[in-house]
């Protein structure tokens, strides 16, 4: 499960293509029009703290030399803002971590994607005992750790001579993002309506045409989930890059962030400089399509 | 169905095999693994470290549900306001979500570092050994993975808290219902689903902790946060006992896929489109 | 790509999984990898990543393939924690290395046991010249069964005790402790004074706690009862030496001189701290291995500069079996010829002629390494810091033993076991009593 080896929250939404949030219309405005709530307001500043404060550390200081990072009051701005720690973090590789954390989740995304939507269309459509006994058996998987297997597929890897390559990556992630993906997608295709496919057979068309014509367009909510959420299973991967590479040259950024911290030593603003520049490129995604990997993240649960 | 089938059968389903497989058999690393019938589950039963850690994954798991349901229902249910402010608020408390587990651990472990950490320079906070101290250091860990998780499930409460019809608290209101009474009679009663959800997804995240401990614990002090996939991890990729810890491994994926199991059956997981509330 | 190419790829990847599986478990557990044993007679050295060490080897290898020796020399580098993973599974395939770096010791007699490692001792009695070339001491940390089975490639590197001068003076202490009772009475000083840790430990990592425990017990009992331990011999850990070395190592712990569990027991060597604490006299001793050195000059320069750093071998043990000259640590890194080496005339070449060539013993010394070679010491005695390096290299040479640090020395899985219950020793949920039992059990 993307759930495990990323330990990010991954979600399982049973994405059915309900009316997300956003769409909700402009009749709730009322809500807000009560008096204020204090409880959940004091809360709601406490935990602002709680997650900004972190985070300006890790950015204030990440611009800080490690003479004043031991120094200087860590709340305040940075007394003589330095860059050298972004540089040193890209004279470590971090461009070539970046690509290969690029890489691995585009080809990640690609497979899981590409096996998916046609098997999850099977499973809605075909009620042989064999795909759904299938599709239970994926469904086992939910919830088994990646680490409980990591020794077998550790020796698979070697097996296939793949070992230290992002192939080796690739292929499991994508296999443990698997049932995730599968529950989604399948729970969208079931929604779709008997009668629609019933229209399409009528018209004359095969299975691929139905697939192409009706189940891609409809899927897409969904298929925005999968991809949004093996997506982040992926650049988040840690065990898998960690067993089952180990040259530079293979390295992820996840992987590379803990070899900054060992490199930099006490050089903490070097380290702190590494997992911002890590964020950066999320955070631009996040800026510019917050709705979109949001929704993307919550789809499904948004009735 | 058959590609993928043979996708996951050889990346997850062979390997889950071959770990049970592997749990019966001696293998440093050198030469080929070599069967030595129960000698490994003997061991399991009798070392006290499987129970323990077995014991301290179930401790993060429940810890995590306790702490991080209330937050995250509160936190969602208050940004699900369509104010301006809290739009604005509640884009920044989603910002850890964006944060790799690696980077989450790594920069707690600089914060809290006992020597030169921002907590030291903190009053108050300069008196904890947050990492150091045995009994504190679960909680440090908790609280950790609540930072880096509760954003998420705020995110569920808010969607879901959304769209709960408006026309259902304008009645409660006419009828005199105050604000908490709303909350316990209408706001958690229809998030009934999401909070299933939620549960589900802490429950089953909660198996994967490993990468944060790793990172910033290492399983310590001592073996105060050695859970069982790490205890797992450094049997195997320390010690090179490859054949223990595979009976490790077999513990942990029975009860990963019990766990899998049991949410599939109770919850309707498998066929929850149709069941949800509201539709 | 296209996802129809992507199914196809990942299709005819299963099935070559499939293919590959079935013999995963009865053949052999080949490791696919960089590293590559292609033919034309280049031999593949394996080693560690290091930034200041990679090139000087690279240089090496350099020399070699412009010299007229058989064959090439090509290498690998791997990152430290991978690396003996590696090794294991690589080393029964044909992407094994033809030469590769190891830390001597019981770590290496796993591979000798297992018929992996190429004797070297025809070559050292062909060629005395060689043998003399290295020191006694650290030549013997990769003799097994006296049979040689690698080569010492760079510096050694002796663990020591290391003090701040001015913590000390300010506390009316004279310079380092010579015996396990001054130590005693300094941490007693320095407590009495309210430093709360006088002695900084990287209890975090409990390699740093094994430390103590190798020189408690060589100066309480000799090197002789840890040899004994871990080659299975006489009374192993039950010897009573073993129960005394850790029951003075609980009174240093519950003396406080670490501070309490809570000061040290996430405190990282690696992130810096211990070196820190040090050099901001927040410590006044710290027991580390000679490259504590470096990381001071790097980290902390003027302290260094201004003669704040301390250097001692550690205290003697009055009425103790042990002799005070003896070291632990690590004695150096080896090279090893793999004896299933198909490039083995260029492996054993290599080896022979490279690691005593005044080039790389000089660019190892301009890097700070104390290198193990006859008559290095002229050399270590003319860089910058002449004096520390010449002091290591005066007690490596005069040490009657130099024993290798345990959990090299020892199988992986005893080693694992060990720190363990060492950290939890530290810890206090450990009694040195529980230590033997659970060690001997």
């Amino acid at each position: 499960m993307s759930i495990t080896q990323s330990g990010t929250p991954m979600a399982r939404p049973p994405a059915s293509a309900g009316p997300s949030a956003s769409v909700i219309g402009p009749k709730r405005r009322k809500v807000g029009r009560e008096k204020p709530n204090y409880l959940a307001g004091v809360l709601s500043a406490i935990w602002l703290v709680l997650v900004v404060v972190p985070l300006y550390f890790m950015i204030s200081s990440s611009f800080r030399t490690r003479q004043d990072y031991l120094r200087d009051n860590p709340l305040k701005l940075p007394s003589s803002p330095t860059f050298e720690n972004y540089q040193s973090v890209f004279t470590g590789g971090f461009g070539r971590y970046f690509l290969n954390n690029i890489i691995v989740t585009v080809g990640t995304v690609a497979i899981v994607v590409a096996l998916v939507v046609p098997a999850a269309y099977a499973v809605a459509r075909n009620p042989s005992p064999m795909v759904q006994r299938g599709f239970s058996l994926m469904l086992v998987g939910l919830a088994v750790p990646a680490q409980a297997v990591i020794i077998p597929v550790y020796l698979l890897i070697n097996q296939m001579q793949l070992y230290d390559t992002l192939l080796a990556i690739i292929l499991p992630t994508a296999a443990f993002a698997l049932p995730v993906a599968m529950l989604v997608m399948t729970n969208s295709l079931r929604d779709i309506p008997n009668e629609l496919y019933e229209a399409q057979t009528l018209d004359g068309a095969g299975a691929l045409q139905t697939l192409r014509n009706l189940v891609l367009p409809l899927a897409k909510p969904a298929i925005t989930t999968v991809t949004v959420f093996t997506a982040m299973s992926a650049w988040n991967g840690f065990l898998f890059p960690l067993v089952l590479t180990q040259s530079a040259e293979q390295r992820t950024l996840t992987l590379g962030l803990q070899t900054f911290s060992s490199q930099f030593g006490t050089n903490v603003p070097g380290l702190l400089a590494a997992i911002t520049l890590s964020l950066l490129p999320i955070f631009f995604v996040y800026l510019f399509g917050r709705r979109y990997l949001l929704g993307g993240l919550t789809a499904g649960f948004g009735k | 169905m058959a590609p993928v089938l043979t996708f996951f059968g050889v990346f997850a389903v062979l390997p889950m095999v071959l770990v049970v497989y592997l749990s019966f058999t001696d293998w440093d690393g050198f030469g080929f693994p070599s069967l030595s019938g129960g000698g490994n589950w003997s061991r399991a039963l009798q070392d006290p470290e499987v129970g323990r850690s077995l014991v301290l994954t179930l401790v993060f798991m429940v810890l995590g549900w306790v702490v991080q349901t209330p937050i995250a229902m509160m936190i969602g249910v208050w940004a699900a306001g369509r104010q301006r402010n809290r739009a604005v608020l509640s884009s920044i408390f989603f910002l850890p979500v964006l944060l790799s587990t690696a980077a989450i651990a790594l920069l707690w472990s600089a914060v809290l570092d006992g020597n030169f950490g921002l907590t030291q320079q903190l009053p108050f906070l300069d008196r904890f050994s947050f990492l150091g101290d045995q009994s504190l250091v679960i909680y440090t860990v908790a609280w950790v993975l609540t930072w880096q998780y509760v954003p998420f499930h705020t995110l569920l409460y808010q969607s879901a808290a959304r769209g709960i019809p408006v026309s259902i608290y304008e009645a409660a209101t006419i009828d005199g219902a105050g604000r908490y009474k709303q909350f316990f009679r209408i706001t958690l009663p229809l998030l009934r689903y999401t909070l299933i959800t939620s549960t589900v997804l802490m429950l089953v995240g909660s198996v994967t902790t490993f990468d944060t401990i790793l990172l910033l614990t290492n399983g310590g002090p001592g073996t105060s946060t050695r859970i069982a996939p790490l205890y797992m991890y450094i049997t195997g990729f320390g010690a090179f006992e490859f054949g223990y810890a595979s009976a490790i491994a077999v513990i942990l994926l029975v009860l990963g896929a019990g766990l899998s199991l049991a949410v599939t059956r109770l919850t309707g997981f498998r066929k929850m489109s149709s069941q949800q509330e509201g539709s | 790509m296209s996802p129809r190419r992507l199914t196809k790829v990942a299709v005819s990847a299963t099935t070559l999984a499939l293919l590959g599986s079935m013999a995963a478990c009865g053949s052999d557990n080949t490791a696919g990898g960089s590293g590559g044993g292609e033919g034309g007679g280049t031999a593949d050295v394996w080693a560690l990543q290091d930034t200041t060490l990679n090139p000087i080897e690279e240089a090496s290898i350099q020399r070699y393939n412009d010299g007229d020796g058989p064959g090439s020399v090509k290498l690998s580098t791997f990152g430290n924690d991978p690396y003996k993973q590696r090794l294991r599974t690589a080393i029964n395939s044909p992407q094994a290395p033809d030469v590769f770096f190891n830390w001597g010791g019981g770590s290496l007699k796993e591979y000798v046991d297992a018929g992996k490692i190429e004797d070297l001792t025809p070559i050292l009695d062909a060629d005395p010249a060689l043998r003399d070339a290295f020191l006694p001491s650290v030549l013997a940390g990769a003799e097994i069964d006296g049979k040689q089975y690698g080569l010492p490639m760079r510096g050694v590197q002796p663990v020591l005790m290391y003090g701040n001068k001015e913590v000390l003076t300010a506390n009316g202490i004279d310079g380092m402790p010579a015996t396990w009772d001054e130590l005693l009475a300094d941490v007693a000083t320095l407590k009495a004074a309210g430093l709360t840790t006088p002695i900084a430990l990287a209890g975090s990592q409990s390699w740093t706690e094994l430390m103590w425990a190798e020189y408690l017990l060589d100066r309480v009992a000799g090197p002789e009862v840890f040899q004994a331990i871990r080659d299975g011999e006489g009374q192993g850990w039950n010897d009573p030496a073993v129960l005394e070395a850790m029951t003075m190592l609980k009174q240093l712990i519950d003396a406080g001189a670490f501070g309490t569990a809570n000061d040290f027991s996430a405190t990282e060597y690696d992130a810096g701290g211990t070196t820190q604490l040090l050099a901001n006299g927040d410590a006044a001793f710290h027991l580390m291995g000679s490259w504590e050195f470096t990381n001071q000059k790097g980290t902390n320069p003027d302290f260094v500069s201004a003669g704040n750093l301390l250097y001692a071998p550690f205290p003697a043990v009055e009425g103790g079996a042990g002799d005070p000259s003896n070291l632990v640590g690590n004695v150096s890194n080896f090279y090893s010829v793999t004896s299933a080496s198909p490039n083995k005339q260029a492996a054993l070449e290599y080896v022979k002629t490279q690691l005593n060539n005044p080039d790389y013993v000089s660019e190892l010394i301009a890097a700070g390494d104390v290198m193990p070679i006859a008559g290095a010491r002229e050399q270590l005695a003319a860089t910058e810091d002449g004096d520390y390096l010449t002091t290591v290299y005066d007690l490596t040479e005069n040490a009657s033993n130099f024993q290798l640090s345990w959990d090299q020395d020892l199988s992986a899985d005893e080693a694992t076991k060990m720190l363990t219950e060492l950290s939890n020793l530290f810890l206090g949920v450990q009694t040195p009593e529980g230590f033997v039992a659970a060690m001997a059990g």
